[in-house]
């Protein structure tokens, strides 16, 4: 499938990019070519060195000595590229969080990017502003007049403002690559198609776009060209063109799918673990519900279904109108976190950064923090008791990084999603629940999280599982109960097919 | 990240590199960055001890040094009192006005309402408490910011002690065993500096090995991810207010003690020179974080120099900017700092992460 890289004319190539850092090969001899109005997707897990070619790019970074850049008509070396460089060559970069600013207008926002026009006196000359915006909006297709106020957008189109702040300087879309650096990390699901669809048309027009990412789904259905990288190498450079996802975890992990996964446990028992009845508060409007012993239980439903709902109600984070809950046989009441904790339920949230990581402190401390009670012994703080269950949880969940003592911030996202759940399995939980516990996660590491899941479930801990991508969910899960309408309207086993829990979590069948 | 490591056993984690075995220009650095404040303060001592003439006398004199040392129980115990609340990520303004408060009260269980002793001191204690648990139960229940909550109460306490005092100091009938006690020394120490060690190793403690210390870091990280740990966070703050405002009935009755007096007017001067040394404190030791020997250096080195410059016959209303400026300088250099820190940590995880 390799593509011959001597295409006639190129937007960009990048010949032989090499990065160290003390010692290490971060980059190695990196050799790209996107051609004039492709998507070209740059695809690898974290540390695979796709960051570090897009600093490299932007001229943030210098790179080893020897490679070179081309942009259109313009070569340099690796040595004399600067962002200043960068920019005049034509590239653009979109970063994952754009600054963009909620409380400003669109047409402020955009003027932020490149300059006010200014009137008599160095006033802001506002109607020509707006005018010069409207065209940009109109041009771009976004649904906003220039005095909108960013934060009233939807969140695909906040991102499209950013997009066109930094394309608005250039009226030749032809040459100049736009650099899109996970642009879809920070948006909801429903977003994401919104904002993909754009790009298509950005690129119909000629747009050239270099998409950085590890989302295998949107890669395939936006990028024509997908790079992959594994390791600072490059492993190849494909069409997306019938391309399959399997193929692509292959590409990017170095081994087929099935040795991604981990394997179900078949021995899971009839015994329910948790069982939950009418269940009624907020999107849910009667959930009954029944997790076996030792089982993972997907649950699949549509953003807005009440699935991170349901699991925040069972962890008594938010409050439940009605229903009754038992716990191997007893009747437990949600009350709060602290209550869940004391019988044994183990909650990771959705968001890692608001609501489960404690930045700023060690990894040490994250890792202990929930237990610190069993810590304080006769009014003694166990130190060293604390630092041995942090190295073992540290080698048992293969979490990287130099000394437990650095601030958990400094860990890639993988590494951190790891402490948060070795912090709750260190509990030996009786139920955890688990929410989108792989977002921002790279194959690899997703892969090593679902094998520890996997390992605590032989160990006597039931797993109620949230995510949103079907695949994953089929894979991961012993059963899967579809969540529509705020009820559970069907439970799917084994063999479980992502393409029928999709069309479950969309049709009206089944409902009663 | 290698690829094999999904089923491989664990990689052998990479020791964190001493600093001491680096190069010499490192260690440097390094010493020179964690022990900025102590290597600051110690500059500042010789610089007075050699000023010569009248200054240095004064200054080296052992009246001089144990005044510095009671004179600082009041801001130190107040300090250390107000990092609970500091830790917990909350602000709290009114802690000189508490101080003054229970000082007022104090002087007046004694000398208006003949109160014995142990009462008295219970009073000065409970009235801070109480004050203090007010502003965190505002705070918590009504989700306001505690700095616009505790800039209210410091101005009603303010209100409050003048229409009390009628502006008068409380002299007559505070019992002799307290004056003595801020008067005398203990293994040639003042006992008012005793009582500074004694609260800073309380609060050490509770701040680094206990659980309630433990919960008030994680709360002053993301209170959210508190909450789904377990942690009150609502319960805690309101307690780690309410501890605050007892250190700070505890610095009123210092006060009482050391200056003889009830002076209703010199208690607020003390919220400044408090947040002033907490986050000068930050900036040594454990660089970036609140931390006890790093505020008990903080509190010398602001006093050292106040005493310093006045010896040297400089006008009072430097010393006022002296601590005004060092306020804003701490909160700079401790951010700066901790972001340092961060960035450096980060680029050697990078490394180990991305290995050849």
């Amino acid at each position: 499938m390799t593509v011959l890289d001597a295409g006639p004319r190129t937007a960009l190539t990048v010949r032989g990019l090499s990065k160290t850092y003390a010692g290490n090969l971060a980059l190695d001899s990196l050799f790209l070519q996107v051609r004039p109005g492709e998507i070209h997707a740059l695809l690898g897990g974290n540390g695979s060195g796709k960051s570090t070619a897009v600093k490299i790019l932007a001229g943030v970074e210098a790179a080893d000595p020897g490679g070179e850049i081309v942009v259109g008509d313009v070569a340099a070396g690796v040595s004399e590229w600067t962002p200043v460089r960068a920019h005049a060559a034509g590239l653009r970069f979109v970063h994952q969080q754009p600054a963009v600013f909620p409380d400003l207008t669109v047409a402020e926002n955009l003027a932020l990017g490149a300059e006010f026009p200014r009137g008599v006196a160095g006033r802001i000359d506002w109607s020509s502003l707006h005018a010069r915006t409207q065209n940009l909006l109109d041009r771009y297709q976004i649904n906003a007049t220039p005095k909108t106020p960013l934060g009233l957008l939807r969140a695909a189109d906040r991102s499209r403002v950013a997009i066109v702040r930094a394309l608005q300087d250039r009226d030749d879309a032809d040459a100049g690559v736009l650099v899109l650096d996970e642009p879809t990390a920070a948006l909801p699901d429903a977003e994401v198609a919104y904002l993909l669809e754009a790009l298509r048309g950005y690129a119909a027009a000629g747009q050239t776009i270099l998409y950085i990412s590890h989302r295998l789904d949107e890669v395939l259905s936006v990028a024509d060209r997908v790079t992959v990288l594994r390791d600072g190498r490059k492993v190849d450079t494909v069409e997306t063109k019938g391309l399959t996802e399997s193929r692509l975890i292959e590409l990017i992990v170095g081994r087929p799918l099935d040795r991604v996964f981990a394997p179900p446990i078949a021995e899971v028992t009839q015994d329910a673990a948790l069982s939950v009845r009418g269940l009624v508060g907020g999107p849910l409007h009667g959930v009954d519900l029944t997790l076996r012993k030792g089982e993972v239980l997907g649950i699949a439903g549509l953003l807005g279904s009440g699935r991170s709902e349901l699991l925040r109600m069972i962890f008594g984070a938010q409050p439940l109108d009605a229903g009754a809950i038992t716990l191997e046989g007893a009747s437990y009441e949600p009350t709060s976190p602290d209550a869940a904790m004391k019988v044994g339920i183990a909650y990771v949230p959705e968001d890692r950064q608001a609501d489960a990581l404690l930045q700023g402190c060690s990894v040490r401390q994250n890792l202990s923090a929930g237990s610190s009670s069993s810590y304080f012994h006769r009014l003694l703080w166990r130190h060293k008791q604390e630092r041995a269950d942090s190295q073992q949880s540290i080698s048992d969940f293969l979490i990287r990084l130099v000394s437990d003592q650095q601030p958990i911030e400094t860990l890639s996202g993988g590494n951190q999603q790891k402490v948060v759940i070795a912090r709750w399995l260190w509990r030996k939980p009786k139920v955890l629940l688990l929410d989108e516990p792989t977002q921002g996660v790279d194959v690899a590491a997703r892969a090593e999280i679902y094998q520890l899941v996997r390992k605590a479930t032989t160990q006597g801990t039931s797993v109620i599982l949230v995510v949103s991508e079907p695949e994953e969910l089929a894979h991961a899960s012993d059963r899967v109960a579809i969540l529509r309408g705020g009820r559970i309207t069907s439970i799917v086993d084994r063999p479980i097919d992502a393409h029928r829990l999709t069309e479950l979590m969309n049709s009206s069948e089944g409902r009663p | 990240m290698t690829s094999d490591s999904v089923a491989g056993p664990a990689p052998a984690l990479a020791r964190p590199a001493s600093v001491w075995r680096q190069s010499p220009g490192r260690v440097v650095g390094h010493v020179a960055r964690t022990y900025s404040l102590p290597i600051l303060l110690i500059i500042s001592v010789l610089i007075y001890g050699l000023w010569g003439g009248g200054v240095s006398a004064a200054f080296n004199s052992a009246a001089s040094w144990r005044n510095i040392a009671s004179g600082q129980a009041v801001t130190g115990v107040l300090t250390l009192g107000i990092l609970l609340t500091l830790t917990s990520g909350n602000f709290d303004l009114s802690i000189g006005n508490i101080c003054g408060l229970s000082a007022v009260m104090t002087g007046a269980a004694y000398s208006r309402w003949h109160l014995p002793l142990v009462l008295g001191l219970l009073v000065g204690v409970a009235i801070g408490a109480a004050v203090g648990g007010i502003n965190g139960y505002l705070s918590t229940t009504l989700r306001v910011d505690p700095f616009i909550i505790t800039l209210g109460t410091a101005s009603i306490i303010l209100g409050f002690v003048d229409w009390y005092t009628k502006g008068q100091s409380i002299v007559n009938g505070i019992p002799h065993s307290l004056l003595d006690f801020g008067r005398t020394n203990f293994l040639g120490i003042p006992e008012v500096a005793w009582v500074l060690g004694i609260v800073a190793l309380l609060i050490y403690y509770v701040l680094e090995h206990t659980p309630y210390g433990r919960a008030l870091h994680a709360i002053g990280s993301n209170r959210a991810a508190a909450k789904l740990v377990g942690i009150r966070v609502e319960r805690t703050i309101t307690s780690a207010f309410a501890l605050t405002g007892a250190f700070a009935g505890v610095a009123g009755i210092l006060l009482v003690a050391y200056s003889g007096s009830a002076n209703p007017a010199i208690g607020p001067t003390f919220t400044l020179t408090a947040l002033a040394s907490a986050f000068l404190g930050a900036v040594s030791f454990k660089v970036g974080r609140l931390n006890v020997p790093g505020t008990i250096v903080a509190i010398f080195f602001l006093s050292i120099n106040i005493a310093g410059l006045t010896y040297a016959g400089v006008q009072n209303w430097i010393t006022e900017v002296f601590t005004g400026l060092t306020l804003i300088l701490a909160v700079a250099l401790a951010a700066v700092l901790s972001k340092e820190r961060k960035a450096k940590r980060s680029t050697s995880t990078e490394q180990t992460r991305n290995p050849a």
